[in-house]
């Protein structure tokens, strides 16, 4: 094919493209391609993935086997003081349930956890993202991705076994998120160091301290109202109207191994899409 | 055979990609293998099948990030076109010519996708100056060590094909 002819082709795909990436806009595609390509390189990830895994188990193992006792111990102390704090929460459990019912408040449902491998992380670099190995239980869109400490992100795209998360501190990404002290809500967004996050739509009448803790809150249909995100770093004035405010993740990315799939009934996407004056 | 080369190249670059995320986190900043396999194949002259090539390779390096899918489809699709064009009208003999051409295919790549990026995401990230340069500094190494790899292996199979021949001529 001669170079005129090419070079039509090349506009072709690339305005083909353009229209392509126009039409998702800023989301995150659930697309057949892209699920293609999680197939295709998901085994690959997971392969590389459990080697130096099993190389990184056995020399920790002959390390900690030093320490194995002294660990143990610590761990039944830890265990007996967290039987009894459990004790105290069942009993608020229940004093809560008696006045939600007291009064008719339907509790949400907490959802049940599931753990599942990470084959692959890029928190770094722009497009920050997670490739997850979820087993013969397949993830759903949307679904909350939690960690020990806090959020993690949510499931973008799934092919079979393979689930794409797009990270909190993504740019992209945006969560319904409140101050545990004033009950205060904004949206927490990704930050623009790369691993920070930023709170956005808190009026500057906000009280608003650095080291308070920030969680979910439950507004965004997404995740359930809660999870802790992070916890606020510096708060400065940034316009005439809104605090500009960063928040250090609760989550450490870099030390992610393995990360917990929340069964969560998120909010049904018609009800999202509602809007004012439309038809039912 | 080209397409399997094509394809051995392409698992490799993944498999060397995934190996280095998992040893250390910053290294998809750092490099960009899929990148350089796409430079190294536009190398060779053919503007059609760099850009194809950039294409599918571009859109494989998508499904390993969260931002809209096609973003690096697009760019790698005018990476392979471009340095398929450059090496028609230039020589590139030595190991530099092709430092410095991947090096520029990698500002290239980045510059599309900010730019993109600005015209799409309601927030983009605003661009790492340090890491841009590192990025396109180890990716002209990188393709530079492929390209005398590529060289050397090529020159000794040719030997050994030679010696083969002038034996059975003797025989």
């Amino acid at each position: 094919m001669d170079e005129r002819r090419t070079g039509w082709v090349l506009i072709v795909v690339l305005v083909g493209q353009l229209v392509y990436l126009a039409v998702q806009g800023a989301k995150s595609g659930d697309t057949r391609l892209e699920a293609i390509g999680l197939r295709l390189l998901g085994p690959m990830a997971r392969g590389v993935a459990s080697i130096p895994g099993g190389l990184h188990d056995a020399r920790e193992g002959v390390k900690l086997r030093g320490t194995l006792l002294e660990e143990n111990r610590q761990l039944r102390r830890e265990v007996l003081e967290l039987r009894l704090r459990l004790l105290r929460l069942t009993d608020v459990e229940g004093e809560m349930q008696r006045l939600g019912n007291a009064v008719r408040y339907p509790t949400p449902p907490a959802g049940k956890v599931r753990a599942v491998d990470i084959v692959y992380v890029d928190h770094t670099s722009w497009l920050r993202t997670l490739i997850l190995y979820t087993g013969d239980q397949e993830a759903r869109k949307d679904q909350p991705v939690l960690s020990p400490d806090g959020l993690v992100g949510r499931v973008v795209a799934v092919s079979g076994p393979y689930a794409k998360v797009q990270l909190i501190t993504d740019r992209v990404a945006s969560v319904g998120g409140m101050i545990l002290r004033n009950r205060r809500q904004g949206v927490v967004r990704g930050g623009s160091l790369g691993n920070d996050l930023e709170l956005d739509y808190l009026p500057l009448q906000a009280d608003v301290r650095p080291g308070d803790r920030v969680l979910t809150a439950g507004i965004d249909g997404v995740y359930p109202r809660g999870i802790p995100i992070g916890t606020i770093a510096s708060v400065q004035p940034g316009g005439q109207l809104f605090h500009r405010i960063q928040i250090a993740p609760a989550v450490d990315f870099g030390a992610l191994d393995q990360v917990y799939l929340l069964d969560y009934q998120t909010m049904p996407e018609t009800l999202k899409e509602a809007r004012p004056g439309g038809k039912p | 055979m080209e397409s399997l080369k094509l394809l051995a190249g392409i698992v490799l670059a993944a498999l060397f990609h995934f190996a280095g995320v998992w040893l250390w986190p910053d290294f998809a900043r750092a490099v960009d293998v899929f990148l350089v396999v796409v430079a190294l194949f536009g190398l060779r002259g053919n503007s059609l099948a760099g850009l194809l090539v950039g294409l599918l390779v571009g859109l494989l390096q998508d499904t390993l990030t969260s931002g809209p899918f096609g973003l690096f489809g697009f760019a790698d699709t005018i990476i392979g076109y471009v340095t398929a064009r450059l090496a028609q009208r230039l020589v590139i003999q030595r190991p530099t010519g092709v430092l410095a051409l991947v090096s520029f295919a990698s500002v290239l790549q980045q510059a599309i996708i900010l730019g993109l990026t600005f015209l799409l995401l309601p927030a983009p990230a605003p661009l790492n100056p340090f890491w841009a340069a590192v990025r396109a500094g180890s990716c002209g190494i990188l393709g530079m060590i492929l390209y005398i790899a590529g060289g050397r292996w090529r020159r000794s199979s040719e030997v050994r094909r030679r010696g083969r021949m002038s034996k059975l001529r003797l025989e």
